[in-house]
């Protein structure tokens, strides 16, 4: 009966292929550490976030005489509306710590080179539109930081040459940020989660072409993979206990820490609160943009801090396989970046005093710095990895791989590409 | 030495916080119904008539296990169903303070330092010494001493308004998050069940790895 109604599908859809190819025989590199797991949380977080976020608009009004009302309506009289509207919120978090230990990994193994690019940049994209949701919905609440937040940001939007001023009062559909920026941040807020769901489906597609990445930097033959399902599966099920464990501690237990007191008063247009602080996930982005003294400076800064890791491919020239894992230059590069990171989102936190000032200028420029010095650094230590040798373990890994190619050559490998 | 460096981070962060919050008195919040029933009595008595809680109904009051009779002598003539608003007008209150008083719905979530604040705000009170009434905590503050802090040298008359200060912030702080046991009740239950729910999900994993030769 069950085969016959599968037959049935398949003579009219690919679904056991499907099954087939992307679960129980997709091969997988049998040697990924546990920071591959953070891909499959990003996935679990998005759909969290979206079905949160679709009951808590059932209850919510975007309407500035009424939204801040219809949030304590929200976690006061809602039944396990409170919980809906921390789950949502802590969720906002959690995505964004996921996504950046997500790119970190990348970062450190080097998995946006060759032939990942595709990856890399669709990644790109939908950090990007993250970044314009979790912003917008930040508006949602009516407090004084959701006004004074996006009064700010929209206001950058002045650096646009010629039509400047004529591009904030579009973006925001009225002179102030009002009831008109309100509205269709919320309809925006709505829309692009569903956009960043299609761009997964095409970040998955290539994944699924090229293959996963692996510690060891190598694309590892037949023999070296597993498949997805149990295997990953199973493993990506025991990292996502974890992961609910820590986000619930936060859920149900410091759902606070992670709001801005000052929002919850009702956004006041008369009254600019002493400091205005963006979301923790926004702060390194927001201390560059400070640390510019010009406004069209500061937007440009800001904006090529995000857009510069696109360039990664091409900034990074070494062949060396496996990322920073064998190549301690690199290793360090990305420790000082990691630690440079971690200063500029401590200046971005705090009130700006003369040394903050310096310190964000200095973390900047570092920040920058690092980019524009990463193809000196990573051709010259590919030189000189050459020059030394690469540990007996990774030669005799590139060489056993370069073997088993050309022994079994028609076999599906992680890394192929057709 | 990553992670030493994150730690060290971290600390500053945390340090600075701190430091910034250090002049605020720190207190126990208490979530038990006789402490909380006893701040909303004073603060009946000592805010209401010019601050609202427009969040919090009388029937809320009840329900949370107040004294019937006690909420139906601050509700008098209004129904159950009330949102607990002030008698003072925007009218009036412009015209005497300058400005309107705050909703007290929310009051502990939304000053940095929370119930921490509002206390040390509360017995902030001084006289100084050219004989006019400040704030420790809120120099610009319009409202008058209403606990009668900066008048009190008695230690006896310190202590029974710092107490009553105490029942205030513990009421306030149920005010702002009304679900806030129930949250940390459902809380428990949750991690318990993730907690086994991960263990075994981790035995399953290795179980299904260990076929791998």
């Amino acid at each position: 009966m069950n085969n016959r109604i599968i037959k049935w599908i398949d003579q009219r859809f690919p679904l056991s292929s499907f099954v087939k190819h992307d679960l129980t025989e997709y091969p997988t590199p049998r040697n990924l550490s546990y920071w591959w797991n953070f891909g499959f949380l990003a996935g679990f977080v998005l759909v969290l976030q979206v079905v949160t976020g679709i009951f808590l608009a059932m209850h919510y009004k975007a309407d500035i005489t009424l939204s801040f009302d219809s949030i304590q309506h929200i976690m006061r009289d809602v039944n396990y509306g409170w919980l809906l509207r921390f789950m949502h919120a802590t969720g906002a978090s959690a995505f964004f710590l996921v996504i950046y230990i997500h790119m970190a990994r990348t970062l450190y193994y080097g998995s946006y080179r060759a032939p990942r690019e595709l990856m890399w940049w669709t990644g790109q994209g939908l950090l990007l539109m993250l970044m314009a949701t979790a912003f917008m919905g930040y508006l949602l609440p009516w407090g004084q930081m959701s006004f004074w937040g996006a009064t700010v940001i929209t206001n950058l939007f002045r650096a646009t040459p010629f039509i400047g001023d004529q591009v904030v009062v579009w973006l925001r559909g009225d002179y102030g940020v009002g009831d008109a920026t309100l509205t269709r941040f919320f309809s925006l807020h709505y829309l692009l989660p569903f956009l960043i769901i299609g761009g997964v489906m095409v970040h998955l597609v290539a994944l699924h072409t090229v293959k996963s990445s692996n510690p060891s930097g190598i694309d590892l033959a037949d023999k070296d993979n597993i498949p997805f399902h149990p295997y990953f599966t199973s493993k990506d099920f025991y990292g996502l206990g974890i992961f609910l464990i820590v986000y619930c501690i936060f859920v149900f237990f410091l759902p606070n820490s992670l709001m801005e007191p000052a929002n919850n008063i009702p956004a006041n247009p008369m009254q600019t609160p002493t400091h205005i602080v963006p979301e923790w996930y926004f702060l390194p982005f927001y201390a560059i943009l400070r640390s510019v003294p010009n406004l069209v400076g500061g937007v440009v800064a800001m904006g090529l801090s995000v857009i510069v890791f696109s360039f990664m491919p091409y900034l990074d020239r070494s062949r060396i396989p496996g990322g920073a894992r064998y190549r301690p230059w690199y290793r360090v590069t990305f420790c000082l970046f990691v630690v440079d990171m971690l200063v500029l989102g401590y200046v971005g936190y705090v009130p700006p005093t003369d040394l903050s000032i310096v310190l964000g200028k200095i973390a900047t420029f570092f920040y920058f710095a690092l980019f524009v010095l990463l193809p000196f650094i990573s051709k010259k230590e590919e030189q000189w990895l050459i020059r030394r040798g690469l540990p007996a373990e990774v030669q005799a890994l590139v060489a056993s791989e370069a073997k088993e190619k050309i022994k079994s050559p028609h076999q599906r490998r992680s890394g192929d590409i057709k | 030495m990553k992670k030493l460096i994150v730690i060290l981070v971290l600390c500053c962060i945390s340090f600075a916080a701190g430091a910034a919050e250090s002049k605020l008195e720190n207190i126990q919040v208490e979530t038990n119904v006789q402490a909380v029933e006893r701040g909303a009595d004073a603060l009946m008595n000592t805010c209401h008539s010019c601050h609202s809680l427009k969040y919090i109904t009388y029937r809320e009051l009840v329900k949370f296990g107040m004294d019937k009779k006690k909420v139906e002598d601050w509700r008098g003539d209004q129904p159950l169903d009330a949102a607990l608003t002030s008698q003072l007008s925007d009218e009036t209150a412009i015209q005497s303070y300058g400005k309107v008083p705050p909703d007290l719905s929310l009051m502990t979530k939304a000053r940095e330092g929370g119930p921490n604040y509002v206390y040390s705000y509360l017995i902030g009170y001084y006289i100084t010494p050219e004989g006019m009434t400040s704030n420790h905590v809120f120099p610009e503050t319009k409202m008058p001493d209403m606990m009668g802090m900066s008048g009190a040298t008695d230690p006896a008359q310190r202590a029974e308004i710092q107490a009553k200060a105490r029942d205030i912030v513990s009421f306030l702080n149920w005010a702002a998050d009304p679900h806030e046991e129930e949250r940390h009740k459902l809380g428990y239950y949750v991690i318990g069940y993730l907690l086994v729910l991960t263990v075994l999900l981790f035995f399953v994993k290795n179980q299904i790895w260990s076929r791998l030769k």
